[in-house]
């Protein structure tokens, strides 16, 4: 919940986003890693890079803060244990001299203490040690597209429409009818359109928990809410991406 | 009860020894008192015997015969109890011995002799023989005065009834004395035992009371309280290395997962049919490793939680909106499974003091068991209720596939699997993590069978949390203490 409205606080205010051009200003995206873990650093600027992200990594809290300030990032990942400088300190003093970038905290700390701390001292998002790849892109993408606002009462992707005042969703103008779960849970989906969302962080923002459920569970939601919003023969609109999560799919 | 627990104190024990003692000691000296008063009152005995001999022995024969005869109204009657002459032939010629005294020698020493007198009863009578003068002038005759022991006889009468008079109101007093330094120390004993049974709840910082004294439970406490402390001490830095470990291995497994996601993208470049096999091998790694990562994480989560450092995050809050909302998160699956999910409120609000994510992750763990043991068909009920003390309960209750009676403890435990669940996937961890968060709330989990009419099987993990105030009390301490 928290981190959903500094995630709106900080974004700008933008009413209809064009969809094509976010994923080419995701492909420049800058990053900052700060991470003093050798071989884990190296796996991720690998990956990253696979995924076009142009990085620059510091292996110390104060060779990063030294970094971070002498040039622009579009969105920094910071561990929180660091050597020199924790994590967290380097996050404090960046936000205090008014460097607003998006920051994603990695800790093998991922207790909720830890999370609530890290996300005081200014960070957007917490991701807990270990994780997957996909989950860490997933994030960082989020962080860097921020999701539709809600100024407007009505959203509309593609062929999906809802009202948020009336609580209404339809299809090309055939009215689905949601669960006010479901109705929730294709609101978040539709303000991260083209989106890859991780279970966890449906789970986190959507259903505001902290857990891992042993079962399937958000499987489950989404399928029952595939079943309402696509009706047969139509194309499916979401998509289940294979080791990651989900993606609400609609080309314009 | 009390009465059995007074007589089990050590202190209790240790004075009825006393008594005991007390009690030979007082007899010891009462008969040492009445063997001296027994010797004294025999010396005086021999000695008035051998006065009254002397006395008499002057006499002329005719008038002793006369005074022994009229010895009832003469003096003699008060020193003498018998007096009698007798010839050579121990024949009696006056006095009131009408026999001589069998046994009875004739010696210049007092003789005690047991005697049956005419009522049949037999007496012991001191007797002393005197040779005296007869009529004919010689010393023919034989005088034998006869004292009984009465006076001795009432004599350990008197200090036998002293002996009773004052044994009594002693043990009577060093009873209750007893019991008063018992109760003493059962309070005290009752206390250290209340410290104990916190301890063991898992208050691992509390300590036994300790006071200012330096008696034997003052010292056994403080030995206790520092075996406690190393206890606390070896305990934390085994759950520190234990933590170590799940940490450390956090970060090749976090490397090795970004290697295999880096590797799945090669699987593009393979032939279809090569490119399958390495998609599973590749999918079974990854399912292989989440496992790890969520039994790493489970064991990490049980620690932090063990550690009750959480409490800081307990605030107020009401379970049946959390309740009504991890149930609507759980539906779907229900339906799918088709098995029936039920809520029952109280109707009074359930106020408690707690932490919300974890309360959350006690009912989403409770109702993941719950659907994965019950069958397609079945339900699932969720109930919160309040007792008349105030005490709050969560219930779960399924028609799945029930827990055996000997293996209800031992599910609670780190990495236990049912028989009956082996082919049930989990980490083995979610009940024990479970039962962690419930003690972090100084509740407990109770698991049953489910005797339901309507099922035939199934289990009732029923939470009970203490009541809100006590809760409340408990938490206050608990700052302090930290």
């Amino acid at each position: 919940m928290g981190q959903k409205n500094q995630r709106a606080e900080s974004a700008a205010v933008s009413e209809q986003t064009n969809l094509v051009e976010e994923t080419n200003e995701c492909a420049a995206a800058r990053l900052l890693l700060i991470e003093d873990d050798e071989s884990l650093a190296a796996e991720i600027v690998a990956n990253l890079e696979e995924r076009g992200y142009d990085i620059q990594r510091a292996a110390t809290g104060t060779a990063g803060l030294e970094v971070a300030r002498a040039s622009h990032f579009d969105v920094m990942v910071v561990d929180r244990m660091l050597p020199e400088l924790d994590g967290l300190s380097v996050l404090e003093s960046l936000r205090q001299q008014g460097y607003m970038v998006p920051v994603l905290v990695l800790s093998a700390l991922s207790a909720v203490d830890d999370r609530i701390k890290g996300l005081k001292a200014g960070g957007d998002d917490y991701l807990g040690k270990p994780f997957a790849m996909e989950e860490l892109a997933a994030r960082l993408e989020a962080l860097l597209r921020r999701p539709m606002q809600g100024r407007a009462s009505l959203l509309r992707v593609g062929p999906l429409e809802i009202d948020l005042i009336e609580r209404r969703a339809s299809r090309s103008g055939r009215v689905i009818d949601l669960l006010p779960r479901e109705f929730r849970l294709l609101e978040y989906m539709m303000r991260r359109p083209n989106m890859v969302l991780t279970r966890t962080m449906l789970l986190e923002d959507v259903w505001n928990y902290r857990f891992i459920p042993q079962t399937n569970l958000v499987d489950v939601h989404i399928g029952k809410l595939r079943r309402k919003i696509d009706a047969p023969g139509e194309a499916p609109l979401i998509q289940s991406i294979r080791g990651s999560g989900f993606k609400l799919c609609v080309v314009d | 009860m009390l009465w059995i627990d007074l007589f089990r104190t050590a202190t209790f024990r240790l004075t009825l020894g006393l008594v005991a003692v007390i009690i030979i000691g007082m007899g010891l000296q009462f008969t040492l008192l009445y063997g001296e008063m027994n010797g004294y009152e025999q010396l005086r005995s021999n000695d008035l015997l051998h006065r009254s001999a002397a006395l008499l022995v002057r006499e002329e024969p005719h008038e002793l015969e006369v005074k022994l005869r009229e010895r009832s109204t003469n003096e003699l009657r008060v020193f003498l109890n018998g007096a009698a002459i007798f010839d050579r032939n121990h024949h009696c010629i006056a006095g009131d011995i009408p026999n001589w005294p069998k046994g009875l020698h004739s010696s210049p020493a007092v003789q005690p002799l047991t005697m049956t007198l005419p009522d049949g009863s037999r007496t012991m009578m001191r007797f002393l023989v005197v040779e005296v003068l007869g009529p004919a002038g010689e010393e023919d005759r034989l005088l034998v005065l006869a004292r009984s022991r009465h006076m001795a006889d009432e004599l350990r009468y008197m200090v036998w009834h002293a002996a009773i008079l004052s044994i009594v109101p002693v043990v009577l007093f060093s009873l209750l004395a007893g019991m008063l330094l018992s109760q003493r120390a059962l309070a005290r004993i009752k206390s250290i035992h209340q410290a104990i049974e916190r301890i063991m709840k898992g208050n691992v910082h509390e300590r036994l009371p300790v006071g200012r004294g330096r008696d034997d439970l003052e010292r056994l406490s403080r030995s206790v309280n520092h075996m406690l402390d190393r206890l606390e001490q070896l305990m934390g830095e085994m759950r520190d290395v234990g933590n170590d470990i799940a940490h450390d291995l956090r970060t090749p497994l976090a490397r090795v997962q970004a290697r295999l996601d880096r590797a799945s993208a090669l699987s593009h470049d393979l032939s279809a049919e090569k490119s399958e096999v390495f998609d599973k091998a590749m999918g079974q790694c990854r399912r292989d490793l989440e496992q790890c990562f969520s039994i790493i994480t489970a064991l990490l989560r049980i620690g932090e939680i063990e550690s009750g450092q959480r409490r800081a995050g307990f605030a107020p809050m009401s379970l049946g909106p959390l309740v009504t909302d991890i149930v609507d998160l759980y539906e779907p699956i229900a339906e799918l499974e088709n098995i029936t999910l039920y809520v029952v409120l109280p109707d009074q609000p359930a106020q408690m003091v707690g932490d919300a994510d974890l309360l959350n992750e006690v009912l989403a763990n409770l109702l993941d068991n719950a659907l994965k043991f019950t069958h397609q068909g079945g339900w699932v009920r969720v109930s919160v209720g309040l007792y008349g003390d105030g005490r709050i309960w969560i219930e779960v209750r399924d028609t799945g596939i029930g827990i055996a009676p000997e293996e209800r403890e031992a599910v609670l435990g780190r990495f236990y699997r049912a028989d009956k669940s082996r082919h049930i996937p989990g980490s083995g961890l979610g009940l024990s993590l479970v039962a962690a968060i419930i003690r972090l709330h100084d509740g407990i989990l109770e698991i049953e069978p489910n005797e339901s009419e309507v099922a035939h099987t199934g289990t009732v993990f029923r939470v009970i949390f203490p009541s809100f105030s006590v809760q409340n009390m408990t938490f206050s301490s608990g700052k302090e203490r930290f």
